[in-house]
């Protein structure tokens, strides 16, 4: 607020200045005289100036002349009487200089915004970045993320947490740019290529699209029991007609899931709908915020409680409390993982890079 | 705090230009000048104030406050740099304060440099100015404020227009400004003129560098404005009598006449009248395109403000500014001394001729402009007034303007030998019959109209430098003397010159690249070939690049001559700007000479076995460059006519007396 005034407080003294500086000075100087005359001398000049140069001939320079002349001539008799600076009440200039300002601050005050700080873009990130993630809505954390990941461009992880924020966000355009960059940094990955044929479905408003079917292709290269590719795949087929053909792969992949996977209900639910009549399934694209993305991490660490034997998971799992800034739990799980992997220097080193990874 | 300062000096200068008016309106009643020089330097104030505000929005862009609500709606922070400084003036509420910027600019000059107006007429002056300020401030503080805030501001902003992210375009509105409101000076001059009853030749030779600056302004920024639309929408085209591109033509071509009718003012004292009222009309014509533009009556690229309540201000606006400068005309102008009397045939009449012919050439274009709008209004069916109006009405008027051009500079002041100056100009009519007659005979397809205008281009360019050759004689006296009289040509004999070639210069690129460019559309696939006017382009690939604020796809055509041999690598491009869903083209020109060789990558489609196919256009546009070329010439011959008057007076202080002439009176410093 000071510097405001300040700069309020300056620009108006300079203003008042300014006008008094001339007033004084115009004071002075006294008079002023009609200033038309040494125009037409001029152009009198001018003229002969030409016809030395031999621009204008003799008679063109003659009527030219005397035309001038006769302007100038009238010009004089025309001239009023000069300006003078006689009766000029100073104090009331001195008040005009100084009421302008007060006027205009008056006027501000009334219609501004006064005491509204500036919010550039850096320090609003700053602040969202200092908040823990879980008071952050959806756009917020994707602002966050962004910084993230240009800060890290090597790193698929914050990529893909930025696009969950982003399709959270309801923008899967963005989504889709931010899994091309994961999977430019980790092309083996089958769930980065899963969410990619996700976030190219629900651009096309969730219609599986040549593209999004490509991208659930690769993910089965990786990882031959993608269980989402798997299933979308399958439901590409069904709307396009195959029905008997998609409900087989739904079968078999329902046959593949554990009969605890939160999936198998919702795969049930989706076949019971083409099993009863012509209407598609209807598979609403799911909307993930920073709680999803909490989740997401407590997902993972409660499959890993079940089943401790995945070192890539851990890492990651080290890696997100990481980035979520979570550090008593980023070394609760660190030290489970050393001391799973104690004889693996390989993945040690894994976590401890992890580990280190920069909070958001 | 830094916005909400640029927020205060914006109000600051309302009130300023309030004082400036009241002051400079009661030092002329009074005869003060100690009241004048209060007006002036509220005038200067204003400005100072004014230029804190408006760094004070740029800073708001460049920082990305979206605390702002017009940075909110006109950036994002993918968005470089450069155009986010450019979107502190590609809003609407931007542009209105850069207008108010040029408008607070042009009264501080007015202010500070027009020392050699009388007293009288520069109160006047100054106090119209403050008034033509008030009006537009209080138009943007209280309806168009740029630094309006929000409370809640949002995480990312909404983008600008990405047609409008383009180097040109960051220029087109800050010199279209400059034209477009240093007209306003010259209506404030006439109103001051009005007022005093006095339009002598002095007064022509005051309105002159004004007019000057702002034609040139107004020049320069159309031709980016062209050629913004040629190399960015992707048409192949320049200029087509959208409202908008009326809009900034309209004022220049009364800028036009303004220049010629203010010599014929200034050299004989004659047609005041005439001179005062183009210079309202003017400043009328700028008002009527910021209205057309800004209000969104017209549905177009430009017009982005779509709000009924800002087109009704600004249509008072420019209903009571121009009305009131009109019934002053309609009261005073009667009254005034009428000038020096003249033959039919004199360089006055041809210069009278010039302004009836520019007068009718804007009523067409007005017309033109305004027809639909009425007819939707009254009849409520919209219609379209397209190129056919414009080439029915317009193209017969300018042909017959510039075919008259050469002949006005050779006739003498007064009563002139129209055979006389005919006979000077057998060159140039010689040069432009031997040009249409080899078009006629040599180039296919055979046109009439492109055979014309070829003659034209060489009787304007040449019929210009014989006016230069008559005047340093060339030919009939001696080498060493022509050079002399070269040396001491006037300034702004070298302007005018510059300005009628250029002229040339754009009739020669317009008339060849209308009547001989050719077009080819194809759906290619990667490594497939079209041919346009000889030339073949292949296809070579597409490949997805990644920009900062958007995705394309990029394509590289090899382009090759007619003899085989590669000419250029073009990678025109096709932009998807994510944040407001845009779709641009990018278009690659691959230049040849003067032409162009054009290239817009379209769409991608699938082939009938899946594979993508992309439409690609080729066009050839002969002679290009000149149309772009012409009136950079024109805008520079304008500044070179703007430096005349100072060199001159300098000149006249120096001036040596030769041995041949008797002694010359040395020039009353200004």
């Amino acid at each position: 607020m000071i510097v405001f005034w300040i700069a309020v407080g300056v620009m108006s003294a300079a203003v008042a200045g300014l006008i008094l500086r001339r007033a004084a000075r115009a004071a002075a100087g006294g008079g002023d005289a009609d200033s038309t005359l040494p125009l037409y001398q001029r152009q009198l000049s001018e003229i002969e100036d030409l016809a030395e140069r031999g621009l204008i001939a003799e008679d063109e320079r003659r009527s030219a002349h005397a035309e001038a002349a006769r302007r100038l001539l009238s010009a004089a008799d025309a001239a009023g009487p000069a300006w003078t600076a006689a009766k000029t009440a100073r104090p009331m200039i001195v008040a005009l200089a100084v009421v302008a300002p007060v006027l205009a601050l008056g006027l501000y005050l009334g219609i501004g915004s006064p005491g509204y700080r500036d919010q550039p873009y850096a320090d609003r990130l700053d602040r969202w970045r200092a908040a823990p993630p879980t008071q952050l809505d959806a756009p917020q954390m994707a602002a966050v993320l962004r910084s993230v990941t240009s800060e890290r461009p090597d790193d698929p992880e914050p990529y893909r947490f930025l696009a969950i924020a982003e399709m959270a966000s309801g923008d899967p355009g963005a989504a889709t740019r931010a899994l091309r960059e994961a999977l430019r940094l980790a092309p083996d990955r089958a769930d980065l290529w899963e969410s990619l044929g996700e976030a190219l479905m629900v651009t096309a408003e969730g219609e599986v699209t040549p593209q999004s079917a490509a991208a659930f292709q690769r993910a089965l290269e990786k990882d031959p029991q993608a269980a989402t590719a798997r299933f979308h795949l399958a439901r590409g087929r069904i709307e396009a007609g195959e029905v008997e053909a998609g409900l087989a792969e739904w079968r078999a992949l329902l046959a593949d899931l554990p009969a605890a996977d939160p999936r198998r209900p919702v795969l049930q639910a989706a076949m019971a709908d083409v099993a009863n009549g012509p209407r598609q399934p209807s598979i609403a694209p799911e909307t993930v915020g920073a709680p999803e993305i909490a989740a997401m991490v407590e997902g993972l660490a409660a499959r890993l409680a079940a089943e401790p034997d995945d070192p890539e998971g851990w890492v990651r799992l080290v890696r997100s409390y990481a980035v979520l800034g979570d550090a008593a739990r980023r070394d609760a799980a660190l030290a489970q993982a050393r001391a799973r992997y104690a004889d693996n220097p390989q993945i040690l080193t894994q976590l401890a890079q992890a580990a280190a990874a920069e909070p958001m | 705090m830094i916005v909400e300062i640029g927020a205060f000096a914006l109000i600051l200068s309302l009130i300023l230009s309030v004082l400036q008016t009241g002051a400079s309106a009661l030092a002329r009643i009074r005869r003060s000048p100690v009241l004048a020089a209060v007006g002036e330097g509220a005038a200067i104030g204003a400005f100072g104030v004014l230029a804190v505000s408006f760094a004070a929005l740029v800073y708001a862009f460049v920082v990305s406050d979206f605390s702002v609500a017009n940075v909110t709606a006109n950036s994002h922070t993918a968005k470089p740099l450069l155009y986010r400084i450019g979107g502190a003036w590609g809003s609407h509420e931007g542009s209105m304060l850069m207008w108010c910027l040029a408008l607070t600019g042009f009264g501080a000059l007015l202010a500070g440099y027009g020392r050699g107006l009388t007293s009288a007429l520069k109160a006047v002056a100054v106090a119209t100015q403050g008034a033509l300020g008030i009006a537009f401030l209080a138009y943007t503080v209280f309806a168009s404020n740029p630094f309006w805030r929000l409370s809640q501001p949002p995480v990312e902003g909404r983008s600008l227009n990405p047609l409008l992210q383009d180097p040109a375009l960051l220029l087109h509105p800050p010199f279209l400004y400059v034209g477009y409101v240093g007209l306003s000076v010259v209506f404030s001059l006439a109103v001051a003129a009005l007022v005093e009853g006095r339009a002598d030749a002095a007064w022509a030779r005051w309105i002159r560098p004004w007019t000057l600056a702002a034609w040139a302004g107004l020049t320069v920024g159309i031709t980016l404005g062209a050629y913004w639309a040629y190399y960015e929408l992707g048409w192949g085209g320049w200029w087509f009598w959208d409202p908008v591109e009326n809009a900034s033509f309209m004022p220049w071509l009364i800028a036009t006449a303004l220049l010629h009718s203010a010599v014929v003012t200034e050299r004989r004292g004659a047609l005041p009248g005439w001179t005062i009222f183009l210079a309202l009309g003017g400043y009328t014509f700028s008002m009527l395109g910021a209205f057309l533009v800004r209000s969104g009556v017209l549905t177009s690229v430009h017009a982005f403000a779509v709000d009924p309540t800002r087109g009704v201000l600004l249509l008072t606006i420019l209903g009571v500014t121009s009305g009131l400068g009109f019934a002053l005309f309609a009261w005073r102008a009667p009254a005034m001394a009428r000038g020096g009397l003249f033959a039919p045939i004199s360089r006055e009449s041809a210069l009278v001729l010039n302004n009836i012919l520019l007068a009718a050439a804007t009523a067409t274009v007005l017309l033109g402009t305004l027809y639909p709008l009425i007819r939707e209004a009254i009849a409520g069916e919209a219609i379209s007034v397209g190129p056919p109006f414009f080439h029915l009405t317009f193209t017969p008027l300018m042909f017959l303007l510039l075919i008259l051009l050469p002949a006005g500079p050779l006739l003498a002041w007064k009563r002139a030998d129209a055979g006389a100056a005919l006979q000077r100009l057998w060159v140039a009519a010689l040069l432009a019959a031997a040009a249409g007659a080899a078009t006629l005979a040599l180039v296919q397809p055979l046109s009439l109209f492109g055979a014309a205008g070829m003659a034209l281009g060489v009787w304007l360019i040449v019929g210009s430098l014989t006016e230069v050759a008559e005047r340093i004689r060339l030919f009939k006296v001696p080498g060493a003397e022509v050079l002399r009289r070269l040396g001491g040509l006037p300034r702004g004999t070298w302007g005018m010159t510059l300005a009628h070639a250029g002229l040339g210069v754009f009739v020669f690129g317009a008339v060849v690249e209308t009547t001989w460019k050719s077009e080819t559309s194809e759906v290619l696939a990667q490594g497939q070939r079209l041919s346009v006017a000889g030339y073949v382009l292949v296809l070579e690939d597409v490949a997805p690049v990644l920009g900062p604020n958007y995705e394309a796809e990029q394509a590289t055509i090899r382009a090759f001559a007619p003899d085989g041999s590669l000419v250029c690598v073009a990678q025109p491009e096709r932009r998807l700007y994510s944040a407001g869903g845009q779709t641009t083209s990018e278009v690659a020109i691959c230049p040849r000479g003067l032409s162009h060789l054009y290239a817009v990558l379209g769409e991608r489609r699938a082939a009938a076995d899946g594979s993508p196919i992309w439409l690609i256009t080729g066009y050839w546009n002969p002679w290009a460059l000149l149309i772009f070329l012409g009136p950079g010439l024109m805008a520079l011959g304008g500044v070179v006519s703007l430096t005349d008057r100072r060199l001159r007076l300098a000149a006249g202080r120096r001036a040596t007396p030769s041995p041949a002439a008797p002694a010359q009176p040395v020039s009353e410093p200004a």
